[in-house]
């Protein structure tokens, strides 16, 4: 009877002691996980943070393009009012500026003036296409010596006061 | 028999490598050579005067004729025509510079 009670607390007493073990051994897998988890979570908030990093600085350059977009737009519809308002300027007494008029009361004058602009015009497209400027267009800086057809584009150091 | 089924089947383990897609550098065009332009201007009065002119030169005595206000119409247009071709380049570039761009530690080196 004595020598049972005996085998069953030696029982009892290594069933505890492989039960600690075990535990022992899941704790140590868990923490082992737990400690490969952290290093993948750090990983992703990295990268997050690299990512978030890239957006900002992809949105910075959308702004940018827009706003130099907005500032091209603006310096070309420029040189189109300039255009405009050479055909239809108001003079002093108020009457509108009419080349048909003036062609026919002096068709060489203007035919020579048109002649010009026309080989400024074309000097523009030119420019526009990929021409790279003169060294005179560069150093421009007078009316007299401007491409009055597309100043901004022709003469960069011009200021239209 | 016995090796084969001692040793199992070896995982087979794949590994993804981003790979950029390269860059289209297209050149732009050749800018194309225009040729002179020159206009006449003929009122009622020197009609003579521009056709003796044109038959002494040796060209064929007929002129492609615009109104005052068909010339401003086509000076406009030109005008435009050449708005939009320096808005379409400056577009281009800026997307050649946008997506073509060369990523270095992190950030965006423009080329």
């Amino acid at each position: 009877m004595f020598g049972q009670l005996k085998l069953i607390l030696i029982g009892i007493t290594l069933l505890g002691a492989t039960g600690g073990v075990a535990y022992v051994y899941k704790l140590k897998a868990d923490n082992a996980i737990l400690k490969e988890n952290q290093i993948k979570l750090e990983e992703a908030v990295n990268e997050q943070q690299q990512v978030i990093a890239q957006q900002k600085q992809d949105f910075e350059s959308i702004l940018e393009a827009n706003k130099e977009l907005n500032k091209l737009s603006a310096s070309l519809q420029k040189d189109l009012d300039v255009l405009d308002d050479k055909f239809n300027k108001t003079n002093a007494s108020g009457k509108k500026r009419d080349i048909g008029d003036l062609a026919n009361a002096r068709p060489s004058t203007i035919e020579r003036i048109i002649n010009r602009a026309t080989s400024n015009a074309q000097r523009c497209v030119d420019i526009a296409m990929g021409s790279p400027l003169t060294e005179k267009e560069l150093n421009a800086t007078k009316k007299s010596e401007i491409n009055s057809e597309c100043p901004s584009l022709a003469n960069p150091n011009f200021i239209d006061y | 028999m016995t090796i084969s089924c001692s040793r199992g089947v070896d995982r087979i383990e794949t590994v993804k490598t981003e790979v950029k897609r390269a860059p289209l550098n297209l050149d732009k065009p050749a800018v194309p050579k225009q040729e002179e332009l020159n206009w006449i201007i003929i009122n009622s009065e020197n009609a003579e005067e521009v056709f003796a002119k044109l038959k002494e030169k040796g060209t064929d005595p007929v002129l492609f004729g615009l109104t005052d206000d068909e010339y401003e119409d086509l000076s406009m247009n030109f005008a435009q025509i050449r708005n939009y071709i320096i808005q379409q380049n400056f577009v281009l570039d800026k997307y050649k510079e946008y997506y073509e761009s060369e990523e270095v530690n992190g950030t965006v080196e423009k080329r």
